[in-house]
């Protein structure tokens, strides 16, 4: 019997199956697609994304969606933005090729900054966005931002400090072993270069040969006698280059101790300061005041830049080499999925251009609005463009004011730009709290500019607001401090606001400087208040600290200066040393020479 | 529980179909693809629906799916790693960079380190999972195949409705 190959009679059942897949991927498209596209868009932003809506458009090639909403992901009861309807024309060549090319994205009835029902649930997990939040978080708590301490002044009594908290005394002792440490390897470095040696054995030629009348040598003695002087003048050569590169030894030991002792100035001032915030004196600094009263709000404005410069730099990656990221999530295992980028070809992502019409209804900014995103895309090096978006307003509207937004996300080649410039007029800035203090800002309408510059590790920030409709006010009832009283005079009568924070350093250790029009104002009236208070607690604070750390810094830096004196004296000694033998043995070089040729003036010998 | 007795049916009936050990053997080495790589890919559709339209024992696909799902789990890291290594390797990447970039390919997901690493892995091993398959069902036949067709356990399984299904797409 010849045995049959296929089986005809299942290709019915086959059919059947394969037409009950595609009734069940037509009905299920639609939600599936949603809650795809909200669990990967919440995947890779690290924030809660919902989508009320999405209809596939296919002979359109176009995905419509409704009611947006992405929460901000550093405050989860509120939404970052808020979209009506998105239109997206993808481009259907490269969906043939699993890659999300958008053509055109219309974004209609967009908000910003308003508030969720219910707060965003947090993306955790090891998915990237979630670390890159973490991480931002972390970057946030780097700044040593002061409170403002309101403390009463009556309530300092007294100071206890441990020499154990002070950095100085643990400096000094790092100080100390790095001294003994340096005297021990200068030691062996005078040891090892035997100059005594030397200079003795030339001494004793030197002597030998002054001793001598070179007639009585002969040529064949002379000769030998200006051969062995050569010699040995080559000896006291490479001794004198062995001190020389001991020389520079002790200098730069001396002077890495040097440094170290200016650090133990510096950890002194750290530990003044450290006692002087144990007292929880009031700050009367103008700095102080500016970082205590606007520097959180400043640091949440910039960890919000550096977020989305995080993932632009995660997701919009330079180069053209293969990416890995995780496998899809199931029950197996995920594994990684790699991309492989190809010049002249579609990125995985690319969104061409973005257009996005807004209309604020009321208020100051009335008016259109359009906003273009061009170039979103996951391979930068195959786009060749730069990533812009820019927003303005559309028509004339009022001169006081306006919204004016650019950003230029530059990933082509692995030196990667990423800033931004917002300046927004007229707009109803969000109210907030003084952190430590009973006060709460509400700065009215006014200004804001942002500034944030991002190249490699280096970072440039600037964000500033300026109102002249500030209103004050008192978050609670009760008693009031005399210095919170004071404080609370001189705020509520202050209209006027100009806040400006410059960021500036590097990723790993950003600086942040905060100036305000208050600060003066406010730090003039605590001077006058308590100045002479703090004053004298001030010194207070610094005498103990000068008790505790003096007698642990006095020995430290006497023996680094007797360890300078005498390393300097030692390598001086045996300088001088060779320059006395060598000169004697040059001499009798001259008297040799001169007895060959009597009368004729040789030149000088080279060595 | 209710898998469990499925699996002893399916074994059983395979096992004494009409089909020869070859083909029950080839239904398995299919059947094994479904269990050894992750399930909702391409390549899955199209292996079985050459189970259905082979003139293979498609109870021997679907025990071969039933007896290497665990095998797959157990087995992930080392897919994971032959992937890894495939999809690295620098000799290959011409081909990988021109299958990522050809319309319709990339769907297959051939580019993620499990579904390559275990398709490959499949394909070294097809052919000695047919091999064994084959001597296993062929000795089990000649040996305690004929008591356990006698058996009454045996009868009330093949009387089931779940049966009657099965016959049509019994071997030939």
């Amino acid at each position: 019997m010849r045995l049959r190959i296929f089986r005809w009679k299942a290709i019915g059942p086959l059919l059947g199956l394969l037409l009950l897949l595609g009734v069940l991927l037509w009905l299920f498209a639609e939600p599936i697609a949603r809650q795809t596209t909200e669990e990967a868009s919440t995947e890779l932003l690290g924030t809660e994304v919902n989508v009320g809506r999405l209809d596939l458009l296919p002979r359109q090639a176009s995905v419509d969606l409704g009611a947006l909403q992405v929460a901000d992901p550093l405050e989860p009861r509120r939404n970052l933005l808020e979209a009506d309807r998105i239109v997206l024309k993808l481009n259907p060549e490269a969906l043939t090729e699993k890659k999300l090319v958008v053509e055109r994205l219309a974004l209609q009835g967009m908000r910003f900054g308003t508030p969720r029902k219910r707060p965003a649930r947090p993306v955790t997990g090891d998915g990237f966005a979630p670390r890159a939040l973490r991480a931002v978080r972390e970057w946030g708590q780097r700044f040593d931002v002061p409170l403002l301490q309101l403390t009463p002044i009556d309530t300092i009594k007294a100071l206890v400090l441990n020499p154990s908290q002070l950095g100085t005394v643990q400096a000094a002792q790092g100080l100390l072993a790095r001294a003994d440490s340096t005297r021990q390897a200068l030691e062996g470095g005078f040891q090892g270069l035997d100059v005594k040696g030397t200079v003795d054995s030339a001494h004793a030629l030197a002597d030998r040969l002054g001793k001598t009348d070179p007639r009585s040598l002969g040529l064949d003695g002379t000769r030998q006698a200006i051969q062995s002087v050569q010699q040995t003048l080559k000896r006291l050569d490479q001794a004198r280059q062995q001190v020389a590169a001991l020389d520079r030894n002790v200098k730069a030991g001396v002077q890495l101790l040097g440094s170290g002792v200016q650090g133990l100035d510096e950890a002194r001032r750290r530990d003044y300061a450290f006692a002087r915030s144990l007292l929880k004196l009031p700050s009367i600094s103008s700095p102080d005041i500016g970082s205590a009263f606007f520097g959180k709000v400043s640091i949440d404005r910039f960890q919000q830049a550096l977020y989305w410069a995080e993932l632009a730099r995660h997701y919009m990656p330079p180069g053209l080499l293969p990416r890995e990221d995780p496998g899809p999530k199931r029950l197996r295992a995920s594994g990684s999925t790699v991309r492989f980028p190809k010049a002249r070809s579609w990125p995985s992502f690319l969104l061409q251009v973005g257009q996005v019409d807004f209309t604020i209804d009321a208020g100051l900014l009335k008016g259109a609005y359009a906003a273009t995103v061009q170039g979103l895309t996951s391979a930068p090096a195959l786009y060749g463009k730069p990533m812009i978006v820019s927003a303005r307003r559309d028509a004339p509207g009022s001169a006081i004011a306006g919204l004016d937004v650019g950003a230029i996300v530059d990933h082509r080649t692995s030196t990667v730009r990423d800033s931004v410039a917002a300046r927004l007029r007229g707009v109803q800035l969000p109210a907030f709290g003084i952190p430590g203090l009973p006060f709460r800002l509400a700065p009215g309408a006014g200004s804001v500019n942002l500034n944030f510059l991002r190249r490699g590790d280096q970072l440039a920030g600037r964000w500033a607001i300026g109102s002249n409709q500030v209103s004050w006010a008192l978050d609670s009832a009760g008693a009031r401090s005399q210095l919170e009283q004071v404080v609370w005079r001189v705020l509520s009568g202050l209209k006027q606001l100009d806040v400006s924070a410059e960021l500036g350093g590097t990723v790993t250790a950003p600086k942040l400087s905060v100036r305000s029009n208050l600060d003066d104002a406010l730090a003039e009236r605590l001077k006058a208040v308590v100045g002479e208070e703090v004053a004298k607690a001030e010194a207070m604070a610094r005498a103990k600290v000068d008790s505790l750390v003096n007698d642990k810094v006095q020995p430290v830096k006497q023996r680094i200066t007797a360890l300078q004196a005498d390393a300097t004296k030692r390598v001086g000694d045996q300088q001088a040393q060779l320059d006395k033998v060598q000169a004697e043995l040059e001499a009798q070089l001259k008297r040799l020479t001169a007895s060959l040729a009597p009368g004729i003036k040789l030149p000088k010998i080279k060595l | 529980m209710l898998t469990l007795l499925k699996l002893i049916q399916s074994i059983i009936k395979t096992l004494h179909s009409d089909g020869t050990p070859g083909q029950v053997a080839a239904g398995i080495a299919l059947g094994s693809a479904l269990g050894l790589t992750p399930l909702v890919n391409v390549h899955n559709l199209v292996l079985f629906s050459l189970i259905v339209l082979l003139n293979v024992s498609f109870g021997g696909g679907m025990l071969g799916w039933a007896l290497f799902v665990p095998l797959g789990f157990i087995f992930d890291p080392v897919f994971d790693r032959v992937g890894a290594a495939l999809l690295g390797a620098a000799s290959l990447r011409p081909l990988w960079t021109s299958l990522y970039n050809t319309p319709l390919v990339p769907y297959t997901n051939f580019n993620n380190t499990v579904v390559l690493g275990s398709v490959v892995s499949w394909l070294v091993l097809a052919v000695p999972i047919f091999v064994v398959a084959r001597y296993g069902v062929a000795r089990y036949r000649a040996t305690i195949g004929e008591r356990v067709r006698q058996s009454r356990f045996y009868k009330a399984v093949t009387a089931s409705q779940v049966y009657n299904w099965y016959k049509l797409f019994r071997p030939s």
